[in-house]
């Protein structure tokens, strides 16, 4: 089934039966899921490569789509991880107090997106946006809190409402019609830049960027455990979606820096990037939960992605478009293993847990090569793009934003660590002897992700000279890839040569250490303790506060940003309060007169 | 590629190894010297690790073991890439030089990983805080010296290890140490954290947190771990020989170089203190980050090189 609209209305309908499903047996009614979701990515795979969907409609009114490499991207990579975290429903939704609806919301919001990435309309576009933002609302209370919803919806909200605004002028720009092409190709002088800033906000909302960033951790944290990679792999990507239509699409006619050719509004934009770059890894490097660490190296590949689409040339796009899907692989993958701990610990915080490795070696495998992908370290796809938005910023000579850029890089390798050290390596706890492996359906989706985060390290030829389509379709040239090397703009990177290598030391590696004398096991409990006798394997981990020495180097400036938003709260209410005090008094005069006000106000054309 | 090519990689490993074993221990001598002892023999590196090598050692499970063969591959691997003089390089192809600058940074930083790893699978927290302060250190040092290297692409144009050397040995082109002197003084200081030498000494720390992420090792794992320090101050050495010292154009100017700068770093480290690792952050992220930006805003806004 290759039309567009039919799959969204099969969303539709597969959302209601399976609502109905899982309302009977919830194991079925998830499995139903599975089994939609995966018709979906099948159809969109087997079709949409080459931009063979049927883009007919014939029974949504008001609705057209179109199809173009840039929105089938985005989109395959999201029914990717939407496929991928589908396989976890079984095991967790029985602990949901809604959880009937949260298959249909669930399939309810991937309709939603595949709207938003095929529509050829701005209309459209907001509508199915909105749809996305609705269902998910519903999903995130399910989890821990419900302040994480409202978080979650204040700034989506805002996004959009910057978004529904910059629509309007496009709208008003281009001669009545909100089609997306033409109408972004003729904004120019003052209202490009109104229509740059606005789309901007949305896309920094939906990224969580610096400075919208405060929903993110919380929602993020909060969110069901099985939500929270579709939140941070797949939704996020919606504001790098803007955020390419607004950079690329639009130039506001603003002058130019001639010493790094780059228009001043992209580079503005560029060091709002950095700012969330260094941001991001500062307050992940502090933070004490699993899943809101992983939140806030969300926001700081967040600010990579708005980094590469801000310099404006084909290499800078190429290493943007391969970052988001090898961070949508690496934070699928991370938070899917952390999910599967969660499962069977019942907890994220990193001090309550420890030695899941013993318990849990295929997950921890899992986490280990996300994070190897996440911090950019080869032979993982992080790699390939951070080398990529690395040779873009050296040869545009940006000083400033490489400081965060490689900041940014080198900060990935502590905070990642981190979970690894705390919670699956060191002491095991006597608490969790009990737990098992994750069951094997969850491991299926573990394996394939493990297996593409290699294969995106090891030949991204492929998937790079698809990314050159993009990049030609926005008007740019793309990058020279031959079989197996990337030709960058000052040197070249073998990847399958990096990784053959890789793995010959390893061979070597293995032979000497298989040659020499076999070692004797011995306990955990078993180690060097300066001669005391330490009884409890609670004191033997080091995990609270594990970087304490740098954190105290910017404690007091870490909550400068939830200050910020707190006073920005609190001076909205004490601006509800003065409305109330001056419009809804209890005295009769001051209600009439406001309504003569208000009347002469809207009658003072006609009587001048 | 053919087979001839990996070969010489694993090679040039070899070399890297038995080099700077040997100078490691040329080294010990000199400061034993200094210190008006004799020092031990030049080969006493050798016997230690051949010590340990053949000892019968304990094992804190697969993770422990995994770790260190992950670490020695990731470092033996990146070794394998490094080119001693212009000619000898392992991976080259009709005049393509894979030998890209990234691939020293973030491959050693796979062999760094699999060590922390299997350091903290150890379950000893002496080992856990020696991790962090391994890699607190490295966030310290890797940023000025990223910007430092960030300039040097700028103005080659090239990231592969091979060009930027043959970009200083061009005739009016100076080495960079001459050429950006604030850039190189960075390079430097950044080359002894990455090297562990005092004063940036924290994260091994021996009378501190007993040696740190070391602590659990004996037998095979530690001479293993021996093997993998000495190959990666090879390479930490070498690629400052390379983008500074206007690399090398036979093996004779590359030891030359390399032995030069090598004690020069160990001299410094003999007469200095240990700082806290705080003190280290705040080290780096005040004079060498603001020396590497203004370098940097020299060369590349300005066009200033000597």
């Amino acid at each position: 089934m290759g039309s567009i609209e039919l799959l969204i209305l099969f969303l539709v309908g597969t959302g209601l039966i399976s609502y109905l499903l899982t309302k009977w047996n919830t194991f079925l009614g998830s499995v139903f899921t599975i089994f939609s979701v995966m018709f979906v990515f099948v159809s969109l795979a087997a079709y949409g490569f080459n931009l063979n969907l049927d883009e007919t409609v014939n029974y949504l009114p008001g609705i057209s789509f179109t199809q173009t490499y840039l929105g089938f991207y985005f989109a395959i990579i999201i029914v990717f991880v939407y496929l991928m975290v589908s396989f976890f429903h079984p095991y967790y939704l029985n602990e949901y107090k809604y959880k009937d609806s949260y298959n249909l919301l669930f399939l309810l919001s991937l309709a939603g997106i595949l709207g938003a990435f095929f529509t050829d309309s701005f209309l459209n576009l907001f509508f199915f946006f909105e749809l996305i933002i609705w269902t998910t609302m519903f999903l995130i209370p399910q989890g821990k809190s419900r302040e994480a919803a409202v978080s979650y919806f204040g700034f989506s909200v805002a996004g959009s409402v910057a978004m529904l605004l910059g629509i309007f002028i496009i709208f008003q720009n281009n001669g009545n019609s909100f089609d997306i092409a033409t109408g972004l190709a003729a904004l120019s002088g003052t209202n490009a830049i109104f229509v740059f800033v606005l789309f901007l906000i949305a896309a920094f909302a939906k990224l969580g960027s610096f400075p919208l960033h405060i929903w993110l951790p919380i929602a993020h944290g909060n969110a069901p455990h099985p939500f929270s990679p579709v939140l941070s792999g797949a939704l996020v990507k919606l504001g790098a979606f803007i955020a390419v239509l607004a950079l690329i699409r639009i130039v506001p006619a603003t002058g130019m820096f001639t010493a790094m050719d780059l228009p001043i509004g992209q580079y503005v934009v560029a060091l709002l990037g950095s700012a969330s770059i260094i941001f991001g890894t500062l307050m992940a490097i502090k933070e004490d939960d699993a899943k809101k660490l992983l939140a806030y190296s969300s926001m700081s590949h967040g600010g990579y992605i708005i980094v590469a689409f801000s310099v404006m040339n084909g290499l800078a796009f190429a290493g943007g478009f391969y970052h988001i899907l090898a961070h949508a692989l690496a934070s699928a993958g991370a938070f899917m293993a952390i999910a599967a701990v969660a499962r069977v610990t019942g907890t994220t915080k990193m001090k309550e847990l420890g030695g899941m490795i013993h318990k849990m070696p295929i997950t921890y495998l899992a986490y280990l090569i996300a994070i190897i992908s996440m911090a950019g370290i080869p032979p993982m796809g992080g790699f390939i793009s951070k080398w990529l938005i690395f040779q873009a910023v050296i040869n545009k000579g940006m000083v400033f934003v490489g400081i965060a850029v490689f900041f940014g890089s080198v900060g990935s390798f502590l905070y990642v660590f981190r979970p690894l050290a705390a919670l699956f390596l060191g002491q095991e706890f006597t608490e969790y002897k009990g737990v098992k492996e994750a069951p094997i359906m969850m491991l299926i989706p573990t394996f394939i992700i493990m297996g593409l985060n290699v294969y995106t390290g090891v030949f991204p030829a492929g998937i790079l000279q698809y990314i050159n389509n993009i990049i030609g379709e926005l008007g740019y040239t793309g990058i020279t890839v031959s079989t197996y090397a990337i030709n960058g703009s000052n040197g070249i990177l073998n990847p399958a040569l990096i990784s053959l290598v890789f793995a010959i030391g390893v061979a070597i590696a293995f032979v000497i250490f298989i040659l020499l004398k076999k070692s004797r096991k011995v306990d955990l409990m078993d180690t060097y303790t300066a001669a005391n006798f330490v009884h409890d394997e609670h004191l033997l981990h080091y995990s609270v506060d594990f970087y304490a020495p740098l954190e105290r180097l910017y404690e007091k400036q870490s909550n400068w940003m939830t200050k910020f938003y707190t006073a920005l709260a609190e001076k909205v209410k004490e601006l509800g309060r003065l409305a109330k005090y001056l419009f809804m008094s209890k005295n009769m005069a001051t209600t009439v007169f406001w309504i003569i006000a208000i009347l002469l106000f809207v009658l003072g054309g006609e009587i001048l | 590629m053919t087979i001839v090519n990996f070969l010489i990689g694993v090679g040039i490993a070899l070399f890297g190894f038995v080099l700077q074993t040997s100078i490691g221990g040329i080294n010990r001598k000199i400061v034993g010297r200094m210190q008006k002892r004799h020092g031990p023999r030049w080969y006493q590196e050798f016997i230690d690790i051949f010590k340990l090598l053949s000892k019968r050692a304990v094992s804190h499970g697969w993770i422990f073991d995994f770790g260190v063969i992950m670490a020695l591959g990731g470092i033996i691997g990146t070794a394998m890439f490094m080119p001693l003089t212009n000619q000898i390089l392992a991976f080259s192809n009709n005049g393509v030089n894979y030998d890209n600058f990234f691939i020293f940074v973030y491959l050693l930083a796979v062999g760094m990983l699999g060590m922390a790893m299997s350091a903290s699978g150890s379950g000893n927290p002496w080992a856990s805080i020696g991790v962090m302060r391994a890699l607190t250190t490295m966030l310290a040092y890797e940023v000025p010296f990223l910007i430092v290297v960030l300039t040097i692409i700028n103005l080659t144009n090239q990231s592969s290890l091979t060009g930027i050397m043959e970009y200083q040995q061009m005739a009016g082109n100076n080495w960079f140490i001459i050429a950006m002197p604030l850039g190189g003084i960075v390079g430097f200081i950044s080359l002894m954290g990455m090297l562990g030498k005092k004063p940036f000494e924290t994260y091994i720390a021996p009378a501190e947190i007993a040696s740190g992420p070391m602590v659990e090792y004996g037998g095979k794992q530690l001479g293993m771990l021996f093997i993998l320090h000495e190959i990666s101050v090879f390479i930490e050495v070498s690629l400052f020989v390379h983008l500074f010292l206007g690399g090398a154009t036979n093996i004779f100017e590359f030891l030359i170089k390399y032995f030069a700068v090598y004690t020069f770093a160990n001299l410094i480290s003999n007469v200095n203190g240990r700082f806290k690792i705080d003190q280290v952050v705040t080290f780096f992220y005040k004079w060498p980050l603001l020396m590497a930006v203004t370098q940097a805003v020299i060369v590349i806004y300005f066009g200033w090189v000597i």
